[in-house]
């Protein structure tokens, strides 16, 4: 690492700059005055980007940090009571989740976005709801252009002049360089923060900051080391405040980028600044910005290879999402080709266009596991394994219409800033809470294995070989297998999803089309569909702490596994029957996002053979039609280690469920799951 | 497979890992053959050591619940009876040791073959000492190549050189120890005499099968100048196409508690091994530290 980024790099890990940050109620929140919620929310900027303290040091050549810890909500506690009762609520109501159009942003300055709002406010009379939105959004400027100005005063005092100059332009005009074009992205993505916004992604970097990269080094402005070291302070910066953004445990901000995969001319888009993204974030080691790769049959081995280096760190990522399966499977949900081979990912893994889309794809979960129960209760009735899955379909199709049911009537806070950088808004006159172009809501699909394993054992053990009673197996359930000793080894000893075994394989093709069928059709309140899933987000441990036990053999309590994953109590044959069991399912049916992972112990990697294989089974996944994968290298004896002396493992990183975070900082039930999903690779 | 069924001959196989990396050219599935007739002091793979099939228990996750200890009726000599394996509630106990017969092996493996082609990999077979079932392993051999799977053995050379040459006369691919150069040496701890072993590696030389060298690296014991020089003098104008040094592991006791038997190494676990790549270098011999 370069000394000046090594500097910055020790005052990230020292932490020391924290103590410079104050209580947000330094905020005079004068903001709640204001009636128009959208006006309200781009005061609350105002007031946010005023209490801010511009601190930079002399290392800085990009910076930023926050000096102030929180943002107050939006609306007073009477009016949050109010909402609360009469909408549904997701997520805390913020904006979210959602790619910014960063390539428009960039090219047009604030300026450009000034200008289109002053001649499309002119259609609207002053009290109209347009009109007011509009206003926002000018005003969400205004605190952009004030929070750069704070910035170049303080650049220019303690003598950062290339920091001073650059922040002369921009926001307000595009960037003159790849520099410029750096800064005004932090700034943004300062800026969304601030904006109380939650899981502000960073979508295809290397897509829409491309152009200056490449005319800097063609100018000669630039060399390659360079821009290496600019984009690894970018990234580390990106790091500073991670621990105040909201999420379900720390890391989970969804600070995700995506690099690779089809532009709109077909062509693949992986360039020479994707590589240097790549190593930058090698050369950092930290959890932001968590990468993800998109690939495709036409991906050179390069790419997984340059990607599997990061995997051997033990980040966690990149993940890999396969254009192949993903972009027919947008277009069939009806985004355009266009937009769909644009396609980034949420926070997690969550497939979603930037610039048009305010998709919720991860407005609620499914759980397999509990469907699967709810027929189980009734399995005397059953006088064959058929009509036991038809009762399973039947019980699922009746919970997806339920969630259906549930998921309307959604109210979301205004967001004039997020709408300001998105690619309609303005035109439309129109804030991003109230829908984009598309605006799909995707239901998460949790357990899928431990369904399916269930329903495997149901078949073997009651239907097939007839060994057990259904009353007996209801029984073992009931009592958590307490006194069924031998009935749960057979559980356990039953076909299981990840050994290429068709038995239950089959079952679990089943109750993913049966899902998809759930779903097709469906509108929702937006105008939009409703989206199968893979993932699991957090549900693996939510839906499944107050489950009772399951035929798989798995404990009362006991989590599902992550994802798109094999259950975690047995003992695999390997990763390519993995590979080929969760490969047989109709994934392009399925394509809100949720990825297969794979762990492999840390030694694997001690040589490149290793790394150059693990490559290559990348690719295979891929070739085979896998559609989004994840990969570990891990130790358990190092996270055990961890868990009794964490002053010693203070920058363990570790994946969770679509993100990394520090180990340290997560609640024991994830760490414990994570430990428990490595009890089988020796 | 027809031409090659013969389910008269079996085979004890202790493990079958699906994505092994370094046990040949690509990914491959490496089938680990139960039973070794050499006792080398440095062994990682102690299931490996008998043919018969065996019990045994993860140590990762055990509750401590005794539950598997209650209803032992045997525990001075365990008989592999497999009571305790239903009453663990983790289900960490298992046999170890699948008896298959060739044809079963064979669809077993069959169904990651096209996988396997498509990554420039195949199948390896291990130990153990696959040479035990040097006849299945003929058979198998043969069948994996009809479908254009590509073979490998790993094994310490110790082995009937009639049954070492049928398999060569099928493999693909050779991965040859040559361990302790030192008749005496090799005896004391290996348990045999590596007559046996540099006899076949003629053999090997003759047979124009590719083959890779692998040398354990085990501190003042294989590492020592004198051992490795030997080694190199032997391969230099072998036709190998070099060695691969495999440096200690000091996991290797781990599998031992799993095992139920007690680790004894007579050599210093703790020593730095000795991985003197230049030396081979020197001789031309394609060298690496896997």
């Amino acid at each position: 690492m370069e000394e000046r980024l090594q500097k910055i790099y020790d005052r990230f890990q020292k932490r020391e700059y924290r103590n410079l940050r104050r209580d947000g109620t330094l905020m005079p929140c004068k903001f709640y005055e204001e009636k128009n919620l959208a006006v309200r929310s781009a005061r609350r900027l105002l007031e946010a980007v005023d209490a801010e303290q511009a601190i930079l040091f002399p290392e800085d050549t990009i910076g930023m940090m926050r000096t102030v810890k929180t943002i107050p909500p939006l609306l007073t506690e009477d009016e949050a009571k109010e909402i609360r009762a009469n909408y549904f609520i997701f997520d805390g109501a913020q904006v979210g989740n959602i790619s910014s159009d960063y390539a428009s942003m960039l090219k047009n300055g604030f300026q450009g976005k000034r200008e289109e709002i002053a001649n499309e406010i002119k259609k609207y009379s002053a009290e109209c709801k347009e009109y007011y939105e509009l206003y926002a959004m000018n005003l969400t400027i205004d605190a952009i252009c004030l929070l750069a100005e704070k910035y170049r005063k303080e650049a220019e005092r303690i003598g950062i002049t290339e920091l001073a100059e650059a922040l002369s332009n921009v926001p307000l005009y595009a960037p003159r360089s790849y520099y410029e074009a750096l800064v005004m992205m932090r700034l943004v993505n300062f800026a969304l923060w601030l904006n109380g916004n939650k899981h502000n992604t960073l979508g295809r970097f290397d897509v829409y900051m491309y152009p200056y990269f490449k005319a800097d080094i063609a100018s000669g402005k630039l060399t390659r080391e360079k821009a290496l070291e600019l984009t690894g302070e970018f990234f580390v910066d990106l790091n500073f405040d991670a621990d105040l953004y909201p999420g379900v445990q720390q890391g989970d901000n969804g600070q995700s980028m995506v690099l690779g995969g089809m532009g709109a001319d077909g062509e693949d888009v992986f360039n020479e600044l994707s590589k240097i993204c790549l190593e930058a974030s090698l050369a950092i080691n930290l959890i932001d910005p968590k990468i993800n790769i998109r690939v495709s049959k036409n991906t050179p081995f390069s790419t997984y290879y340059l990607g599997t280096l990061l995997t051997k760190q033990g980040l966690g990522f990149p993940q890999y999402s396969n254009d192949d399966v993903v972009i027919p499977a947008l277009m069939e949900m009806g985004y355009s080709q266009e937009d769909a081979r644009n396609y980034v990912v949420a926070a997690c893994w969550e497939f979603i266009i930037p610039g048009v889309a305010y998709d919720i794809p991860n407005v609620d979960a499914l759980s397999y596991p509990d469907v699967m129960l709810s027929a189980v209760a009734r399995l005397e009735k059953f006088s064959t394994f058929a009509k036991l899955m038809a009762a399973v379909k039947g019980e699922l199709t009746a919970t997806c219409k339920k969630l259906i049911a549930n998921t309307k009537n959604i109210f979301v806070e205004p967001s004039p800033f997020q709408s300001v950088v998105m690619t309609d808004c303005i035109k439309e006159a129109k804030d991003i809470a109230d829908g984009s172009k598309y605006n799909n809501y995707g239901f998460h699909g949790a357990g899928l294995s431990t369904a399916a394993d269930s329903l495997a054992a149901i078949k073997k053990l009651v239907y097939d070989e007839k060994k057990y009673t259904a009353t007996t197996l209801k029984n073992a359930l009931a009592a958590n297998f307490k006194g069924y000793e031998k009935l749960h080894a057979d559980c356990i000893a039953a076909p299981k999803m990840g050994n290429n075994d068709d038995y239950v394989d089959e079952i679990a093709v089943e109750l993913t089309d049966c899902f998809a069928d759930a779903l097709k059709g469906e509108k929702n309140e937006r105008g939009g569909i409703f989206r199968a899933g893979t993932g699991s987000a957090m549900y693996y441990i939510w839906l499944s702490e107050h489950l009772g036990a399951t035929p798989d053999g798995r404990y009362a309590g006991e989590p599902f596994s992550a994802n798109y994953s094999p259950s975690l109590n047995v003992k695999f044959d390997g990763v390519l029957s993995v590979i080929h069991s969760f490969t047989k399912p109709h994934l392009g049916r399925i394509c809100n996002g949720g990825p297969l992972t794979l762990e492999f112990h840390d030694t694997l990697f001690r040589n490149d053979e290793g790394t150059q294989k693990v490559a290559r089974l990348v690719k295979l996944f891929v070739e085979n039609g896998g559609h989004q994968l994840q990969l570990n290298a891990i130790n358990r004896e190092t996270l055990l280690d961890a868990q009794k002396h964490p002053e010693n493992h203070k920058n363990l990183i570790v994946r969770v469920w679509g993100w990394s975070g520090y180990f340290n900082e997560l609640d024991i039930a994830y760490q414990n799951h994570i430990i428990k999903r490595l009890e089988f690779l020796s | 497979m027809g031409k090659h069924i013969d389910n008269m001959k079996q085979a004890t196989v202790f493990s079958i890992e699906e994505f092994s990396v370094y046990d040949g050219p690509g990914i491959r599935t490496t089938v680990f053959f139960k039973g070794c007739p050499m006792r080398c002091n440095w062994c990682h793979n102690p299931e490996g050591l008998l043919p018969k099939i065996q019990v045994v228990k993860s140590p990762n996750g055990c509750l401590r619940c005794g539950a598997c200890e209650e209803v032992c009726q045997n525990k001075d000599e365990c008989i592999a009876c497999g009571k305790c394996i239903s009453v663990c509630p983790r289900g960490l106990i298992r046999f170890s040791g699948v008896v298959y017969t060739v044809e079963e092996l064979f669809l077993k493996l069959q169904k990651n073959a096209e996988y396997l082609k498509q990554c420039g990999g195949g199948v390896t077979f291990s130990g153990g000492e696959c040479l035990l079932y040097a006849d299945f392993l003929h058979d198998l051999i043969s069948g994996l190549k009809d479908i254009g799977v590509h073979t490998a053995i790993q094994t310490s050379g110790y082995a009937e050189e009639s049954q070492f040459m049928k398999v060569l006369s099928v493999v693909d691919y050779v991965m040859f120890d040559l361990k302790i150069m030192d008749r005496e040496q090799a005896i004391r701890y290996t348990g045999r005499s590596n007559e046996l072993i540099l006899k076949n590696f003629e053999h090997l030389k003759e047979s124009g099968v590719p083959f890779m060298v692998r040398t354990p690296l085990i501190p003042s014991v294989t590492d020592t100048k004198e051992n490795l020089t030997a080694i190199a003098e032997r391969i230099k104008d072998s036709g190998a196409l070099g060695i691969e040094l495999l440096p200690y592991n000091k996991m290797s006791g781990s599998k031992y508690t799993m095992a139920g038997i007690e680790y004894r190494p007579e050599f210093d676990e703790q020593a730095e091994v000795n991985a003197d790549t230049d030396l081979f270098l020197r001789y031309g011999i394609k060298v690496k530290i896997m």
